[in-house]
């Protein structure tokens, strides 16, 4: 908002006709009086410039493919996802409830989100994944995260990003930078109720994500998430997990197509069928 | 085919039923009782977040064509799998881990090749 008040108060000046204006300075100065003036403002935006670019220099660049954490000397391959989240949550009366209803639902059948091709949703997005890679992408002021897995995206809006009452309701909500020295901290609301994850939760939820970037004993690059979730309707108390990455040096994501067998199988149902009609005649 | 990664999937697939699936309910297969099934592939569907594989089996009860389902294209990928790996008509042997009603089908834990490549 700051910033903003600031530019429109510049911007008036520097469109100023009087004398308090800038137009109406540069007319009452000598032609080289207006030559120092315009050195001046250039050597200033040069500065404001420089210091913006040095100020995103120094945070650290978390840009890369990364995948589940491994203790050095453990098999690569496709991964499994960490049991970061507690495995008995402190669920509320109501969250349990809506849990088991649910699970009478699905469990008989053997149905999942992923099954149906739904993403994980955070937590569990960020949290598991199913175990595949994620992609991070970063801007100054926007990271693109995307979790391999049914091709999630997250977009992380660092000093801007929709005003709360914008915010659309979703499984992946919408998250928040910001930077605390070497760490980004993230923040996410507007997320929609989700009882079809390990890491269930109500729209009320919040969650804080804060990531840094360090190296293990062997000296390999390691990504670091402390989350926590607030939520008191589904949680007696804010819960917490944390979860690590290992960068993947020249990876990449592969991609995931999950709802294109669904469409196939379609099609052939409509060919038969036409198939059949045609016999018929 | 590389030991490493056969190893992992084994231990990938083990922890399957502690874990829970990442996209599938356990429920439905045993994976304590692994079982080889040979015969030849009829259909092969490799996607996400299952593959699918029709094969002509021929046992006691008589020769058929059964469906089973596997792990996701991205995880057979990285365990060596390739687009020109399996093709319809190829003799191969599959172990699974059966259906708890006993029905035909499974889940596949390992696909073995005629010329002996494993994924």
């Amino acid at each position: 908002m700051e910033e903003r008040r600031t530019a429109s108060l510049v911007s008036a000046w520097v469109a100023g006709e009087g004398k308090d204006g800038l137009l109406g300075l540069t007319r009452r100065l000598t032609p080289p009086g207006r030559a120092l003036l315009a050195a001046a403002l250039v050597a200033i935006a040069l500065a404001t410039a420089a210091a913006a670019k040095a100020a995103d220099a120094a945070k650290p660049d978390f840009s890369g493919i990364w995948t589940v954490y491994r203790p050095p000397g453990a098999a690569a391959g496709p991964g499994r996802a960490e049991t970061a989240f507690p495995r008995d949550p402190p669920f509320t009366a109501q969250a349990k409830a809506k849990i088991a209803e649910y699970r009478s639902l699905v469990e008989p059948l053997g149905l999942t989100p992923g099954g149906a091709c739904v993403g994980y949703g955070m937590p569990s997005a960020m949290l598991s994944s199913g175990g595949y890679p994620m992609e991070w992408i970063q801007r100054p002021e926007q990271v693109t995260v995307i979790y391999e897995a049914h091709s999630e995206i997250r977009r992380i809006y660092i000093g801007g990003g929709p005003s709360e009452r914008d915010v659309i309701p979703s499984r992946d909500g919408t998250s928040y930078g910001r930077w605390e020295g070497n760490t980004l901290v993230v923040e996410t609301i507007g997320l929609k109720e989700a009882v079809d994850q390990s890491s269930a939760h109500s729209d009320q939820a919040k969650i804080v994500e804060r990531y840094t970037m360090g190296k293990d004993d062997a000296g390999r690059k390691v990504l670091t998430a402390e989350m926590t979730m607030t939520d008191p309707a589904f949680y007696t108390k804010p819960v917490t997990a944390t979860k690590r990455w290992l960068a993947v040096e020249n990876g990449r994501l592969l991609p995931y197509d999950c709802t294109e067998p669904a469409w196939e199988d379609q099609l052939d149902k409509l060919r038969e069928e036409k198939a059949a009609k045609a016999r018929e005649q | 085919m590389n030991g490493t990664w056969i190893a992992t999937i084994a231990a990938l697939v083990l922890l399957l039923p502690l874990q829970g699936f990442a996209h599938h309910s356990a429920a439905q297969f045993n994976f304590t009782t692994p079982k080889p099934i040979s015969g030849t592939v009829k259909e092969v569907r490799m996607a996400n977040p299952h593959m699918r594989l029709v094969l002509t089996v021929t046992d006691e009860k008589g020769t058929r064509d059964i469906e089973y389902e596997g792990h996701s294209l991205n995880n057979l990928y990285r365990a060596g799998w390739r687009p020109d790996s399996v093709k319809v008509g190829d003799k191969i042997t599959i172990t699974i881990a059966p259906r708890k009603d006993g029905a035909d089908g499974g889940y596949v834990t390992k696909v073995k090749m005629a010329d002996g490549q494993e994924f």
